[in-house]
């Protein structure tokens, strides 16, 4: 195994942090939800990594319901987002405040 | 091994700044497709085939095509015209970028995984077939929260089209 396992972490918290960061700074709702895929991504990789180096197929099965509820969670999110752009409302996660009303 | 990951590493940031820093939606949802298939490869490098099929077939096929369709519908302005920025978004940016950053450094100081090692080797996996192996591990061990899962992904599409039949205001 040449590759050492904390190469794979190290990566995988790479892409994490880029991920929200992206979350924090775009403002478009689609963009920050494909951010937070980038980070269910991430958490993957790492779950994967801690697989294999342990001998252990816990991680792998993690990852497959993380895959999983992801998918789940980006009809839903799209769904809101495509009625909230029917509903004309300017597409800015800043000015999204429906709820407020 | 080694050249390849770093390979593969390199690509995975690339495509991730892409992802955080193009102006148009549509060139975030590519990088975003990159970045993903390039994650498939790893976990090829980690022995994990059948993690790579689902991440192929569900994220790079079908969340992407998603992302894309809905891109494509809705035209969607970039951040330029969104009006002016508050211009505080990159303050918490770069905080949480310093703070993850730390804790990345406390990863490089313990670089060793103390778990307990468990019985799947890969040649213990590749006698079996890496996907009989998952399978198994996911209709024994790990039944009840497939089924949770699966009431999941019936409530996600149920609430979908009732959201897609409704108007708001």
């Amino acid at each position: 195994m040449p590759v050492p396992a904390y190469t794979f972490l190290l990566l995988s918290g790479a892409l994490f942090t880029m991920g929200a960061i992206g979350f924090l700074v775009r403002r478009n709702p689609l963009v920050v939800f494909m951010c937070i895929e980038l980070m269910l991504n991430a958490v993957n990789l790492a779950f994967a990594a801690i697989s294999r180096y342990l001998n252990s197929l816990d991680g792998v099965v993690f990852a497959f319901l993380v895959i999983t509820v992801a998918a789940a969670e980006v009809v839903v999110g799209i769904a809101i987002i495509v009625q909230v752009y029917r509903a004309g409302r300017q597409m800015d996660v800043d000015g999204l405040d429906l709820m407020k009303e | 091994m080694v050249v390849g990951f770093a390979i593969v590493a390199a690509w995975e940031l690339v495509t991730a700044a892409g992802v955080i820093g193009f102006r148009r939606p549509i060139y975030n949802a590519l990088a975003l497709v990159g970045n993903m298939l390039g994650l498939a490869v790893l976990f090829l490098m980690l022995n994990a085939q059948f993690l790579f099929a689902a991440q192929v077939i569900v994220y790079a096929g079908a969340v992407m095509v998603l992302f894309v369709f809905i891109i494509a519908l809705m035209n969607p302005e970039s951040d330029v015209t969104l009006g002016p920025a508050r211009g505080s978004e990159w303050m918490y940016g770069i905080v949480f970028g310093l703070i993850f950053a730390a804790l990345l450094g406390v990863l490089l100081v313990n670089q060793g995984l103390t778990g307990r090692s468990g019985p799947f080797t890969p040649e213990v996996i590749n006698a079996v077939g890496n996907v009989q192996s998952v399978g198994t591990a996911l209709y024994t061990t790990f039944l009840f929260p497939v089924e949770v899962t699966s009431v999941l992904l019936l409530i996600a599409a149920v609430g979908a089209v009732y959201l897609a039949m409704r108007r708001i205001r």
